[in-house]
């Protein structure tokens, strides 16, 4: 079967099963890597990211649905959600709607880091958007529960590089109406979420 | 006609001093590297090594690419990022031979110069990049007139990672190439904590285990061995993710780090899986030294960049991705 696509750590096919589009998604061996090292890698991620699908969606963020899963040859069967990745459609957006859409996303990490979960990597290739401007994350593997402070600002610091270095033309508004999205959802940590932010940033440097 | 050009690289612990001409060619690339007998870097020492062995590394450059002192068109310095101590000192030796010799000061970013100088041995036009070494570790992307930091770490670099490990367990400093030995004859992994987020990855916790893996008995060989395993699959994992998002078809490994012979494996096989090109950069440019500053400094004048000496303050924080890349087109 030719993949749909190829990413860092797996390997996405597209095909019909009981009439419908299901995406299946592959951690596949890597034999650059020590075999114990990817054995666990692919199971814990594997495992991690069925889980994490379903709490997500519980506390109320939209995720796609798991099929079925294959956990000694690490598949795992998803709805295939009918939009585009956030991050092709940045360049191509009215200002005004990519605000709203980023607006969204912010919340949607609001609503995982209220719950205790933390996203792992929530770049803009991870929320999918459609027709309509619904949205979706996707790629779990690397969600965490039981989230601290940290955790949740290193979670919105990887986010807010990612609007850096792939939308460095509309990273302010970006970041601004992603952070407006996230204070809609109201925590007592949300203030000392976003001063964290700042202190990682300046870390792993020369001081 | 071609310009030549002297770098003067001092951001750590190495004081290096490097001639270029503007045709790609590297005349000299001569440098020392302070070892203290005992335990780690301490800036202000690092700064008397530089001031002390400054002169005589500089004057062998030049005689090593057999030119006169006259024939130097510019002069370039590592400005940032690195120890405040040893940056001053470095920039304070530029300055005075740009006042000296009448020729234009360049200030080079010390991250920007180890991507630049594996593009010319590389002959690479857009690679991710990653750079580890003592006080760095990152996943570099040209992208928008700038170099782009995809990850880094969140905490120590590898390198000072795997030096505090080594120092740990009585090795001398630099104690990678020591490990990368030892781990030769490990016959036992021990699972260490493996901690990457998004493209960034985090070593303070496999410092924290490593150390007590050696405290508990395990056999030298084997701790190092699962150390190397385990920092280095970290790695590769947000080098992979940086290419896979990026999709750029070129990977660069520079940096001392890059020494390691494991890590290029490692690379060499994710550049595979996505049909990308590799390269190591050379030992003796891959480490800091002044060929790597000279080469950026010939591309910066060329772009017209320019530097006054009152205005040329050490930035020991300097940012990989505040700087535009004036030279380079798209």
């Amino acid at each position: 079967m030719e993949p749909w696509t190829i990413g860092a750590e797996s390997t996405i096919y597209r095909l019909e099963q009981w009439g419908r589009i299901v995406l299946l998604k592959h951690r596949p061996q890597k034999p650059y890597l020590l075999k114990a090292i990817d054995e666990f890698l692919r199971t814990s991620r594997t495992s991690r990211e069925c889980k994490m699908l379903t709490v997500a969606r519980n506390l109320g963020v939209p995720t796609p649905m798991v099929y079925w899963v294959d956990m000694h040859r690490h598949y795992i069967a998803m709805e295939y959600i009918q939009g585009k990745q956030l991050k092709q459609l940045v360049a191509e957006l009215a200002a005004d709607r990519l605000q709203k859409i980023t607006c969204k996303f912010g919340k949607l990490i609001g609503l995982l880091h209220r719950g205790g979960v933390v996203h792992g990597d929530p770049t803009t290739s991870n929320v999918i958007v459609n027709q309509k401007g619904d949205i979706w994350l996707v790629d779990f593997g690397l969600a965490e529960m039981n989230a601290t402070v940290e955790m949740k600002g290193v979670d919105l610091h990887l986010m807010k590089r990612a609007f850096e270095t792939t939308h460095w033309d509309h990273e302010e508004i970006m970041w601004s109406a992603a952070l407006d999205g996230y204070r809609t959802i109201h925590s007592d940590e949300t203030e000392n979420v976003f001063s964290r932010v700042e202190e990682i940033r300046e870390r792993g440097r020369y001081h | 006609m071609s310009i030549i050009c002297l770098g003067i690289e001092g951001t750590a612990h190495s004081f290096g001093a490097g001639i270029a001409s503007s045709g790609g060619d590297v005349l000299s690339n001569i440098w020392d590297m302070f070892s203290p007998d005992e335990g780690g870097i301490h800036p202000r020492e690092a700064s008397r090594h530089h001031s002390d062995v400054g002169p005589s590394v500089i004057r062998k450059a030049i005689e090593v690419a057999s030119i006169d002192v006259t024939d130097i068109d510019l002069v370039a310095f590592s400005r940032g990022p690195g120890l405040g101590p040893c940056l001053r000192t470095t920039a304070t030796i530029a300055r005075a031979l740009s006042l000296r010799l009448n020729i234009p000061l360049i200030g080079v970013n010390h991250c920007v110069a180890h991507i630049e100088i594996g593009c010319l041995e590389s002959g690479f036009k857009d690679p991710v990049t990653v750079y580890v070494s003592g006080g760095n570790t990152q996943i570099i992307a040209y992208a928008g007139k700038r170099y782009r930091t995809f990850g880094e770490t969140l905490d120590i670099a590898i390198g000072n990672m795997l030096d505090t490990f080594g120092r740990d367990v009585g090795m001398r400093f630099p104690a990678g190439p020591r490990i990368e030995r030892e781990a030769r004859n490990a016959s036992n992994y021990h699972q260490l904590p493996y901690s990457v987020k998004g493209m960034d990855l985090s070593y303070s916790g496999l410092l924290t285990a490593a150390k007590r893996l050696v405290s508990e008995g395990v056999p030298m060989a084997d701790a190092c061995f699962s150390v190397q395993e385990t920092a280095f699959g970290m790695l590769a994992e947000i080098a992979e993710r940086a290419i896979a998002h990026t999709r750029k078809k070129e990977l660069l490994l520079t940096g001392g780090v890059a020494r390691n012979d494991r890590l290029t494996d490692i690379l060499l096989g994710v550049a595979k899986r996505h049909n990308a090109v590799f390269h190591r950069v050379t030992p003796s440019l891959a480490g800091d030294q002044g060929a790597m500053i000279a080469w950026t400094g010939i591309l910066q004048h060329e772009a017209g960049d320019r530097l006054n000496i009152a205005d040329s303050i050490v930035l020991p924080k300097w940012r990989t991705d505040e700087q535009d890349i004036v030279w380079r087109k798209s």
